[in-house]
C-alpha cells in the first residue's frame, strides 16, 4: 500500500508519513490542499509543534487515508 | 624537546603591544580629511506603512550635507542566503514599510555628530501604523498581520532532520519524558558598536573601513545592494572590538555610510550608539522547545523527538542557519538511534534574530542537557554515567548527517567525574551540575557564490627573510592573527616574530568567508599551512641545489636553520639561503599559495570538538539568589596551537554562556526592548565571575592543521545547562525558561514548599 | 561660546578652547588626539572610557572636560615611559588579559588607580577595583591573574 501526495510527486508508505510530508513542506500548494479539506493550517501546525507522536497529523492523516491510498 | 618550536608556546598576541598602549586604531577612532558624520533615523513603530518622508527642513539646516532615504538606493533586498532569493528580504533603508522598532528609514551626513543628531529630528515621516505581532505562535495564525508580502502565516523557514523511526522506538522505551523549554534572546554587547567609514571616490570606487567578522561578505553584499562591481569595492577590517556573530551581515551603519558617501563623494562615518546596538542590530534567536526523550531503564536512549519554533524577528538574516543548527546540535553529543527534528521560524515584528556565538547550539544544549539530567533523575542513574552510556565516540556517523573523526568526549567525562569527586562533600545549598557538548569547526556550507566554504592564503618571503602572510581571516579578538602567524611560522620553520600578517583587506588578501562557525583555525589554518609549505618547498629546492646533499636526505627548516633531517647539525642559515635564492631569481620574491575547502569532508563540518563542563552554584533558599562559585571545563580541541588564546576563549565563553543562563535577557513590550542600555542589560562583571579551571584533554584531529580544531564557539554551549542542573542539585527546583533569574528560583522554591505542605 | 580648558594630560600641559558641554572623553579623543580612551556606551556603565583624574579612576564620559580644569589626567597613553611598558602592560601581555582590546585602556587605568591607592590588594579587592569595567571577551580571570602578578612584584618598574 502506498500513499501518493495529491500535489507533488512524493509517495509515502503511510498516511501519517504523507501528512508529515505535506505539513513539513509548508509551501502554498500543499497548504492550499490542506485548507481545501476544511482544516485551519495554523491550528494543525501549532498542534504539531506543541505535541508529540503526530497529534497534529492525525486528523489530516485520516483524510489522506481515504483520499490518497493507492495499490502498488 | 617539544615536537613543535612555535605552536603550543605561550606567546604574546601579535597585536598585543598596540592594544595595551591604546595605539590600535579601530574604525571607532578613524578620522579622514573632509570626513562627515552620519546618523540613522529609525522607526518608532513595530509595523507600519511609510506614507511620506519629508526632508525639506533638514536640507536647510546648516552643516547638513546630505540626507538619503530608500529612494536613493537601487531598492534591492539583502540576505546572506544569496542563492535563495526569497530569503533576501531586507532593504535596510526601508521604502514602503517598516517591520520592527528600529528599522531604518533615512540617514543624514553632517559636519559633526551633534548636527547630524539634530537633523534627524527635522525629518518628517508619516506612518500608517499596522497591527503587529510579537510572539511566533501568534504570528502563524491566519488572523495575524502579514509581515512580508507573499509569505503566508509568516512562516519564514522550516527545517527537518530525521533518521530511524521515532514512533516505533518510543513504543520500546521503558521511560519517556516530554518537556517544554523557552530559550531567551541575548545581545552580543560587543564593546565596539557597529561602525563604518565609507569613502566613495570620483573614480567610482568605494573603500570601507568597518568593524566586521567578514570583509568578504560585506564586500559582496555592498556590491549587491549598491549595483557596484565587487572589484570596485574594497573592505578593510581595522582592529575590531568584538563580533560574536553580530558583524558578518551588512548592517545599517555600513549601508547608510556607503549610500551617503556615494551621494557626496566624501568619506562618511557612522557609529551606532549603544542604544541602537541593542535595538537595531541582530540578536540571539529566542526559541520555544518541545522535546520528547525515550530510554530503556538502564539509561540507553532510544529516541528523541524535537519541535522548535523560533522568533524570527522582522527579517531572515542568518536565522535559517540557526534553525538548522539548533536541530542538528539537539542530537549532540549522544548516539540516538532514532531522531526527529521539526523546526519552524516565524517572522515577528521584533528586532531580527540571527547569529550569536553558538548559533542555535547554546539553546539546544541547554534543553538537551537539562532533559538528560531529568531523565537520569527519573531512572536513578548518575548524570555522568548516563552521558557515558550514550556519548559519541571517535569515527561515529550521525546517520545521514555528519561524520565525527576525533572525539574526546569520554576522556572529558572521566576528567569531570574526577573533578566532582575531588570537590568532595559540598556545603549546604550548593550543587554541581554537569553539561556536555559537541560543536563544529566551521560549516562546509557557504551561502553564496560557491556552495562550499573555502579559505585561501598567500605567504611571501622577502629578501631579509621576513615573511608576509596574507589571509582573509578576521581577528575580532579571538586571536586568529596570532594563531595563523604561529601556524605559518611553525610550518615554514621560522620564529613568530619573523611573520607579519596582513588580514581581512579585500583589496590585497585572498578571499575568506570570515570569522563565524568557529572556522578560522581549522580552515584558514590549513590554507596557511599549505601556503607556508609551498614557500618552504621552493626554499628547500634552492637549498638542495646549493648544498648538494645525497638525494636520500631530506631537508627541513626549524628555528631559522635549514638542515638535513637526519643530521640536524649539518645545515645553513635560513636568512642566507633566502637572500641567495631571491638574488638568484632576479629579485623575484618567493611566494607560496594555499587554500582549503571542506568540500567532501563530512556533511556539515570537517571536524567537531567536544567537552564537558561542571558548574557549582550556591543558592540562597530565602531569596532565590545564587552565586556562580566554580566552573570547570574538560575539553578537547585537538592540538592546542595558541594556549593563551584558548584559555582566553574558554573563560570568555563562560562569561557569555554563563550570562545566558544567569542574567542576560531582552524583555520586550509590544516589540520595544525595555533594557537597551548597559546600565539595564545585566551582564556578568568581575565580581560575579566564578573561579574557572580548564582541563585540557589531548586529542588529535586529522583534518586540522597540526591536528587542531575549534574551541571558541563550542565552549559557549554548555554553561546554561550546567547552571540549570546545578541549581536543581542545590535547591531542588528545575527552571526550564532562560535566563534562570533569582525571581524564577524564588517562585519555584515557594511553589515547592506549598506542594510539600499540601502533601503533608 | 567656547571656554578655555587648562589641564595636564600624561605629564604635559594643555590649553584648549572647547564648548562647555564637551565631555572629558571627547576633549581627550577629539581635541588632543588621544584615542586610546574609548567609549562603549551612553549610560556611564561600561568603563571603557576610564581615565585617572587627580589620582582617581573616573569614567571620562560622565564628566565635563571643564571639570578637569587645573587638574591632572592620565590616560593609557601615559602608562609607558618612552618605549618601556608599564608593569601592568607587561602583565597583560603575558597573561593574555585582553582579546579585542576595546575595553583594555579603561581596564588598565582602573587597575592603575587601584594599585596606586592600594599596592597590595586582595583578590576580592582586585575584583572590586575592576567591577566598573565590562569585558566581553576575556571573562576577567586573566585580568585578575595579571594584576595578582603585578601585586606579587613579578613585574618590576624600571627606574
Amino acid at each position: 500500500m502506498s500513499y501518493k501526495c495529491p500535489v507533488c510527486i512524493k509517495v509515502s508508505k503511510s498516511a501519517m508519513d504523507l501528512a508529515r510530508h505535506m505539513m513539513g513542506r509548508g509551501d502554498k500548494v500543499h497548504r492550499d490542499w490542506i485548507v481545501s479539506k476544511g482544516f485551519k493550517y495554523s491550528e494543525l501546525l501549532t498542534l504539531q509543534i506543541k505535541s508529540f507522536g503526530g497529534e497534529g497529523y492525525k486528523a489530516l492523516a485520516e483524510v489522506l487515508e481515504k483520499e490518497t491510498k493507492t495499490k502498488d | 624537546m617539544s615536537k613543535y618550536s612555535v605552536i603550543g608556546q605561550r606567546v604574546h598576541r601579535v597585536d598585543g603591544p598596540e592594544k595595551v598602549t591604546g595605539s590600535a586604531k579601530y574604525t571607532f577612532d578613524m578620522v579622514l580629511p573632509n570626513m562627515l558624520y552620519g546618523k540613522v533615523l529609525r522607526s518608532p513603530h513595530p509595523h507600519a506603512k511609510i506614507l511620506k518622508i519629508d526632508t525639506r527642513k533638514v536640507e536647510k539646516l546648516i552643516g547638513v550635507k546630505a540626507v538619503v532615504t530608500g529612494k536613493d538606493t537601487p531598492g534591492h533586498k539583502q540576505g546572506i542566503w544569496r542563492r535563495f532569493p526569497e530569503l533576501c528580504d531586507e532593504e535596510i533603508l526601508c521604502r514602503k514599510k517598516v517591520r520592527y522598532i528600529g528599522d531604518a528609514v533615512a540617514a543624514v551626513a553632517a559636519i559633526d555628530e551633534d548636527t547630524a543628531e539634530e537633523a534627524l529630528d527635522l525629518i518628517d515621516v508619516e506612518y500608517e501604523p499596522l497591527p503587529a505581532v510579537f510572539d511566533p505562535l501568534e504570528a502563524i495564525k491566519e488572523e495575524a498581520p502579514q509581515i512580508h508580502e507573499g509569505v503566508d502565516l509568516n512562516i519564514n523557514i522550516t527545517r527537518h532532520i530525521e533518521w530511524g523511526d521515532v514512533d516505533e522506538a518510543f513504543k520500546k522505551c521503558d521511560h519517556i519524558r516530554e518537556d517544554q523549554f523557552k530559550c531567551c534572546s541575548q545581545a552580543h554587547v560587543c564593546m565596539e558598536t557597529h561602525d563604518a567609514v565609507a569613502s566613495f571616490d570620483y573614480g567610482g570606487k568605494l573603500t570601507m573601513w568597518t568593524s566586521t567578522q567578514s570583509s568578504y561578505y560585506i564586500q559582496r553584499l555592498l556590491a549587491d545592494m549598491l549595483d557596484l562591481r565587487e572589484g570596485d569595492i574594497r573592505v578593510i577590517k581595522p582592529p575590531t572590538g568584538g563580533g560574536f556573530g553580530s558583524k558578518f551581515e551588512l548592517d545599517s551603519a555600513q549601508f547608510c555610510a556607503a549610500v551617503l558617501s556615494m551621494k557626496l563623494c566624501k568619506p562618511v562615518k557612522i557609529v551606532l550608539s549603544r542604544e541602537e546596538e541593542f535595538t537595531a542590530t541582530k540578536r540571539r534567536t529566542p526559541m520555544y522547545y518541545f522535546v520528547k526523550l525515550g530510554a530503556k531503564k538502564d539509561g540507553t536512549m532510544l529516541a528523541k523527538e524535537v519541535r522548535v519554533i523560533t522568533e524570527g524577528g522582522a527579517y531572515t538574516a542568518m536565522g535559517a542557519t540557526a534553525l538548522y543548527l539548533t536541530g542538528f546540535f539537539s542530537s549532540f553529543p549522544y548516539k540516538y538511534p532514532n531522531y526527529r527534528y521539526d523546526g519552524y521560524r516565524a517572522y515577528t515584528n521584533t528586532a531580527p534574530t540571527s547569529a550569536m556565538r553558538g548559533f542555535g547550539a547554546p539553546q539546544s544544549t541547554f534543553v538537551g542537557e537539562s532533559q538528560i539530567d531529568m531523565l537520569a533523575d527519573d531512572l536513578g542513574i548518575d548524570p555522568i554515567e548516563i552521558r557515558r552510556k550514550n556519548g559519541m565516540t571517535p569515527n561515529y556517523e550521525v546517520p545521514g548527517q555528519a561524520y565525527i573523526q576525533s572525539c574526546g568526549l569520554h576522556q572529558c567525562l572521566d576528567a569531570i567525574e574526577k573533578h566532582v569527586k575531588e570537590r568532595g562533600k559540598l556545603p549546604p545549598n550548593r550543587g554541581i551540575g554537569v553539561s556536555a557538548y559537541g560543536f563544529m569547526s566551521g560549516g562546509i556550507f557557504n551561502w553564496f557564490d560557491t556552495p562550499y566554504a573555502f579559505s585561501a592564503a598567500i605567504v611571501r618571503i622577502n629578501i631579509d627573510g621576513k615573511v608576509d602572510l596574507f589571509t582573509g581571516a578576521c581577528d575580532i579578538g579571538q586571536g586568529s592573527d596570532t594563531t595563523l602567524s604561529m601556524i605559518c611560522a611553525e610550518e615554514l620553520g621560522v620564529r613568530l616574530e619573523d611573520v607579519r600578517i596582513h588580514a581581512a583587506d579585500t583589496g590585497i588578501c585572498p578571499a575568506d568567508l570570515g570569522a563565524w562557525g568557529s572556522r578560522e583555525t581549522l580552515m584558514n589554518g590549513n590554507a596557511v599551512k599549505m601556503a607556508a609549505a609551498d614557500a618552504k618547498r621552493q626554499i628547500l629546492e634552492f637549498a638542495a641545489a646549493k648544498l648538494g646533499p645525497n638525494i636520500v636526505y631530506d631537508l627541513d627548516i626549524r628555528d631559522r636553520w635549514i638542515h638535513l633531517v637526519d643530521r640536524p647539525e649539518r645545515g645553513v642559515s635560513y636568512y642566507d639561503i633566502v637572500k641567495e635564492a631571491i638574488r638568484g631569481r632576479d629579485g623575484e620574491v618567493i611566494m607560496g599559495r594555499g587554500h582549503y575547502t571542506p568540500h567532501r569532508k563530512g556533511m556539515i563540518s570537517p571536524a567537531y570538538s567536544f567537552g564537558v563542563q561542571a558548574a557549582e552554584v550556591e543558592v540562597d533558599p530565602e531569596t532565590g539568589r545564587y552565586k556562580l562559585i566554580n566552573v570547570t571545563t574538560a575539553h578537547e580541541s585537538g592540538t592546542v596551537i595558541n594556549p593563551v588564546g584558548i584559555e582566553g576563549q574558554l573563560e570568555g565563553a563562560i562569561m557569555m554562556a554563563g550570562g545566558y543562563g544567569f542574567c542576560e535577557d531582552q524583555p520586550m513590550d509590544e516589540g520595544k526592548i525595555l533594557n537597551p542600555s548597559i546600565a539595564d542589560y545585566k551582564l556578568i562583571r568581575s565580581l560575579d565571575m566564578p573561579e574557572t579551571e580548564i582541563l585540557e584533554i589531548d586529542t588529535y584531529e586529522p583534518e586540522g592543521p597540526f591536528g587542531a580544531k575549534e574551541a571558541g564557539e563550542g565552549l559557549t554551549n554548555p554553561t546554561a545547562g550546567a547552571i540549570g542542573n546545578a541549581v536543581y542539585k542545590a535547591a531542588g527546583v528545575r527552571i526550564n525558561d532562560l535566563p534562570i533569574t533569582p525571581e524564577k528560583v524564588f517562585r519555584a522554591l515557594r511553589e515547592k514548599e506549598k506542594k510539600g505542605k499540601k502533601s503533608k | 561660546m567656547k571656554k578655555e580648558l587648562k589641564f595636564t594630560v600624561n605629564g604635559q600641559p594643555y590649553e584648549i578652547y572647547i564648548k562647555p558641554k564637551t565631555l572629558l572623553s571627547e576633549a581627550l579623543r577629539d581635541h588632543l588626539g588621544l584615542t586610546g580612551t574609548k567609549r562603549g556606551c551612553n549610560s556611564s556603565s561600561c568603563g571603557a572610557c576610564t581615565v585617572v583624574l587627580n589620582g582617581m579612576a573616573v569614567k571620562s564620559c560622565s564628566i565635563l572636560a571643564l571639570q578637569a580644569n587645573g587638574g591632572e589626567v592620565m590616560t593609557v597613553e601615559g602608562l609607558a615611559r618612552g618605549t618601556e611598558l608599564h608593569p601592568l602592560q607587561k602583565a597583560f601581555l603575558d597573561h593574555g588579559s585582553f582579546q579585542c582590546g576595546f575595553c583594555t585602556s579603561g581596564m588598565l587605568m582602573s587597575s592603575k588607580a587601584l594599585l596606586d591607592e592600594n599596592p597590595k590588594p586582595t583578590k576580592e579587592q582586585i575584583k572590586e577595583g575592576i567591577d566598573g569595567n565590562i569585558c566581553r571577551c576575556t571573562g576577567y580571570n586573566s585580568i585578575i591573574r595579571a594584576l595578582t602578578g603585578v601585586v606579587k612584584g613579578e613585574y618590576k618598574e624600571e627606574k
